[in-house]
């Protein structure tokens, strides 16, 4: 049973591209642009690794974080964001997140990061 | 000469003209009772001469008919009763010579003084001879007659003009009494005029430049004064025109800052909005290179294609702010500010039908016509009705309202919708450039390109808004003056 990573962020392309890569890796990878239908999921479903952009529309990145935690203490949460101010991080890693990516992500990072996480598939 | 004079006149103060225009008063009622004192002097006077000259005429009345007595009984004492009565007025005559000549003029006095010495004369001349057959009796005789007639008749004629003269002096009098009164009411007047309708004047003036000042109008006030007197009233409208400045250099100031402040905003913005296609073209040639061998000639064509859109999005992003920051040249065109906003809702008219949006109209008859940029004008209005359109995703009503201000300097456009509103702690910043409440799908730059259009128009935008009932925006254009519009059509 391959490991299973949802991915949210509004904008379509870096959800298409993280599934691929990840989904090139072996992962089983979900993607949503809307971020409220995200967490819908998320209460429906057992992720291992939850990949959010911080900054979104109607439901934000530390929302899914804090939802995440609640309901599983043991699934990873990656954060990525285009504000990459103190604040935001500091409020991210409180929440603890595993890791903090900056935009624009680098692939072989993002690759790292989620098998640093999580494990090879 | 004159501007000296009205310099000086300027230049003094309120306290100091009240107090001129009292002692002009006070100097013109005196001079007038003065002469009315000696004028009443000389009546009088001339009144007491005319009743000393009565009794002399009275005498030579006497002297007349004791001279007719004679005549009549042939008695030698009664012509010496005429001597008697004749040489006693003569005498008078002669000791108040002074006042006499003075009063009746020289030539009259010694005429008079002749005649009545003759008539003397000739009585003396009777009572010697004292015998009817001299034969010079009937010529003297004759002569009395003649002498004594022209004695009374001179003597009447002199008193005569005496009277016409005291007549002449009253009447004077009566004159120059209503000439003076006459110019001291005109000064009353002038001075009510004076203090109470232009001081009111100038009092309301300043009403009106301090509700100016209360409305923000600050320009109107320095430019609004065009004489300014250098007394109280003068100085408080100085004083007020100095506020006025000052307070228009601390709107620019705030302005300044607002911009400085607004600037901040737009650099995060443009750093978000470029952002994220930047970061969507970095992993998308990240990843062809990355997995270039591994796909197929369709996939790696829709990675390009890719790539060209989210360029694109970069190039929209930076016109638009090349839009924002550029001084466009305005072309300014006269138009009915009813055919701009029709020209606008026809251009969102499929998107308010699809919207399930009803459109209402409230136009007042008679408006003036504004001078716009049309197309400039057109995209703020188009610009409030989609923020209209989307504050209400179920549909609603928008109220569409023209109006000219009471004065009729201004032209009032209202777009008011039913839909959600602005929610105060974000009311503060919906004119800033870049700040969005629509995500990724606004720019953030609508509201803030439609404030520089409005403040370029010489007008005025701003915004009233309850949560949940509904948001107005409320456009201000200076309308175009009436007059002017006929002297353009002469032309």
């Amino acid at each position: 049973m391959p490991k299973k990573i949802i991915v949210i962020d509004d904008e379509e392309i870096v959800c298409r591209m993280t599934k691929m890569v990840l989904t090139k890796e072996g992962y089983e990878v979900e993607t949503f642009t809307h971020s409220r239908k995200a967490l819908q999921r998320i209460k429906e479903n057992k992720f291992d690794l939850v990949i959010t952009d911080l900054k979104m529309e109607d439901v934000d990145g530390m929302d899914i974080l804090r939802e995440t935690n609640k309901l599983y203490p043991n699934t990873k949460v990656i954060m990525i964001t285009a504000y990459a101010t103190l604040d935001t991080a500091i409020e991210a890693l409180r929440g603890h997140v595993f890791d903090f990516f900056p935009k624009p992500i680098k692939i072989e990072e993002l690759k790292k990061s989620v098998k640093e996480s999580i494990g090879t598939p | 000469m004159m501007n000296h004079l009205k310099r000086w006149k300027k230049n003094l103060s309120l306290r100091k003209k009240i107090n001129i225009a009292i002692h002009i008063e006070g100097i013109l009622i005196t001079v007038i009772s003065i002469f009315m004192f000696f004028s009443s002097r000389a009546i009088l006077s001339k009144l007491n001469f005319i009743e000393d000259f009565d009794n002399i005429n009275f005498s030579f009345l006497e002297m007349r008919k004791s001279e007719k007595n004679y005549f009549l009984y042939h008695d030698v004492n009664a012509l010496k009763e005429v001597l008697k009565i004749g040489e006693k007025e003569y005498n008078l005559l002669i000791n108040s010579k002074e006042e006499f000549m003075s009063k009746l003029g020289k030539k009259d006095y010694i005429m008079l003084l002749a005649i009545l010495d003759k008539y003397l004369n000739t009585a003396k001349k009777i009572v010697n001879i004292s015998s009817n057959a001299d034969s010079n009796y009937l010529e003297l005789t004759k002569n009395l007659r003649e002498f004594g007639h022209h004695l009374t008749q001179f003597s009447i004629f002199l008193r005569n003009i005496q009277h016409k003269k005291v007549n002449k002096l009253v009447h004077q009098n009566a004159i120059t009494l209503f000439i003076g009164l006459g110019i001291i009411l005109v000064s009353q007047l002038l001075l009510w005029q004076y203090f109470f309708i232009s001081l009111s004047k100038r009092l309301l003036k300043i009403e009106s430049l301090t509700k100016e000042v209360a409305n923000g109008n600050f320009h109107k006030v320095v430019t609004n004064v065009e004489r300014i007197d250098e007394d109280e009233i003068g100085l408080l409208m100085k004083g007020i025109i100095h506020m006025a400045n000052e307070l228009e250099k601390r709107e620019e100031q705030l302005i300044q800052a607002k911009k400085l402040a607004s600037l901040g905003v737009l650099v995060s913005g443009v750093a978000h909005e470029i952002g994220n296609p930047l970061n969507n073209i970095f992993m998308l040639t990240e990843g062809y290179l990355s997995y270039y061998d591994s796909l197929e000639d369709e996939q790696k064509k829709i990675f390009m294609r890719d790539v060209r859109e989210q360029a694109k999005r970069i190039k929209k992003i930076v016109r638009k702010l090349l839009n924002f920051s550029r001084q466009k040249k305005f072309e300014f065109n006269l138009v009915s500010p009813i055919e701009v906003v029709e020209k606008s809702i026809a251009l969102v008219n499929n998107q308010i039908k699809v919207s399930n949006i009803k459109v209402h109209r409230l136009i007042d008859s008679n408006l003036p016509f504004i001078k716009v940029d049309v197309d400039q004008i057109q995209q703020v209005i188009v610009n409030l009705f989609i923020n209209a359109i989307h504050a209400m995703p179920k549909g609603g009503d928008i109220f569409v309202e023209i109006r000219v201000s009471e004065d009729r300097t201004k032209v009032i456009i209202k777009v008011r919708d039913t839909g959600v509103g602005i929610k105060p702690e974000i009311l503060p910043h919906i004119f800033d450039p870049f700040f969005t409440t629509k995500g990724t799908k606004g720019t953030g730059l609508g509201l803030s390109v439609s404030y520089g259009i409005i403040k370029q128009h010489n007008g005025k935008i701003s915004v009233k808004t309850e949560v949940n009932k509904g948001t107005t925006f409320i456009i201000e254009l200076p309308a175009h003056l009436e007059n002017n519009l006929e002297e353009e059509k002469h032309a």
